[in-house]
């Protein structure tokens, strides 16, 4: 189920903001060509492993907002369902609300045909039944949609986190065996 | 990861791949054991309302619709508890499902990942 977005090569340059890491075939050649030293090398990717950690701390808190105005959304289409069921009963709704913390009351809701949905920014607008189930059910579908992308773009991050910290691993290891050979051949 | 010792295997676009899909798999991982601690709660809760429901003999009862607490007839409470657990047991199997599948694919990718590059790269949990 998890979307694996893996390319045959390393297309991709950036996703919406997020620069891709680019992918080391050879660490060598690699030095050569950024005319980078060692230390600067890993001085760079560990600036850029840095940049994603923030980007990463945000896209998450994204995620946490959608996560929890999904449930939000569908609770109130739950209500306006449950409105409109009664509708044709001629009985009133009676619902126990809360007041204020821990302090509840009753209220008595007659057959209605309207109902005032809350906008943010302090509006609050009246809606026929079911033009309010039409754009809650709206608002719903774009939550998701931006929910989806959302987690495909941390997807892509941390697939970028992951190339950059082998790319510091391997410049290390690289480092490691040069010196050893260095070292090998002076005492020889 | 860990650091290899001079590591001697080159890393290959495709090892790279498999990688990313490792740390995918494995984020995913745990995200699906939060989301099942979650689901089970969720199923426990209605059982238990159920149960309640049982105990109690009420006609009418406060049933929540998101915040408020609306009075049903016990009989409308209780299909809606019914669709309530099936809908809550079959989430908790299809993330069951997932995680087993998760789990799967991740072996098959430590046989490959450890095959090729034996003690240079670490994929177990810190």
């Amino acid at each position: 189920m998890a979307a694996s977005t893996s390319s045959s090569s390393p297309g991709v340059a950036e996703r919406r903001g997020i620069p891709a890491a680019s992918f080391v075939d050879d660490v060598e050649t690699y030095l050569k060509q950024s005319g980078l030293d060692v230390n600067s090398s890993l001085a760079f990717l560990q600036e850029r492993l840095q940049q994603y950690k923030i980007v990463e701390m945000k896209l998450l808190a994204q995620q946490r907002d959608l996560q929890a105005k999904i449930p939000d959304i569908e609770k109130c289409l739950d209500i306006v369902a449950t409105l409109q069921a009664k509708k044709g009963t001629g009985e009133a709704l009676i619902t126990d609300f809360e007041v204020s913390e821990g302090i509840y009351s009753r209220a008595r809701i007659e057959d209605t045909d309207s109902v005032c949905l809350w906008l943010g920014a302090n509006v609050m607008l009246e809606y026929s039944c079911e033009e309010a189930k039409a754009l809650l059910q709206k608002n719903l579908e774009n939550a998701k949609a931006s929910l989806e992308v959302l987690v495909a773009d941390l997807q892509f991050l941390r697939d970028q986190v992951t190339i950059t910290q082998v790319t510091v691993a391997r410049v290390y290891n690289w480092d490691v065996h040069q010196r050893k050979s260095r070292q090998a051949a002076k005492e020889t | 990861m860990q650091q290899g010792e001079g590591a001697e295997a080159q890393v290959t676009w495709e090892d790279q791949q498999n990688i990313n899909k490792f740390g995918r798999l494995n984020n995913r991982f745990h995200e699906l054991e939060d989301e099942i601690k979650v689901a089970k709660e969720a199923n426990e809760s209605l059982e238990d309302a159920s149960n309640e429901l049982i105990l109690s003999d009420e006609d009418v009862v406060r049933f929540q619709i998101g915040e408020v607490f609306a009075h049903m007839p016990r009989e409308e409470v209780e299909s809606r508890l019914e669709k309530m657990k099936e809908d809550a047991s079959k989430e908790l199997e299809r993330l069951e499902e997932e995680k087993e599948s998760v789990l799967a694919q991740m072996a098959e990718l430590k046989k490959i990942l450890y095959g090729k590059f034996k003690d240079s790269i670490n994929l177990e949990e810190d």
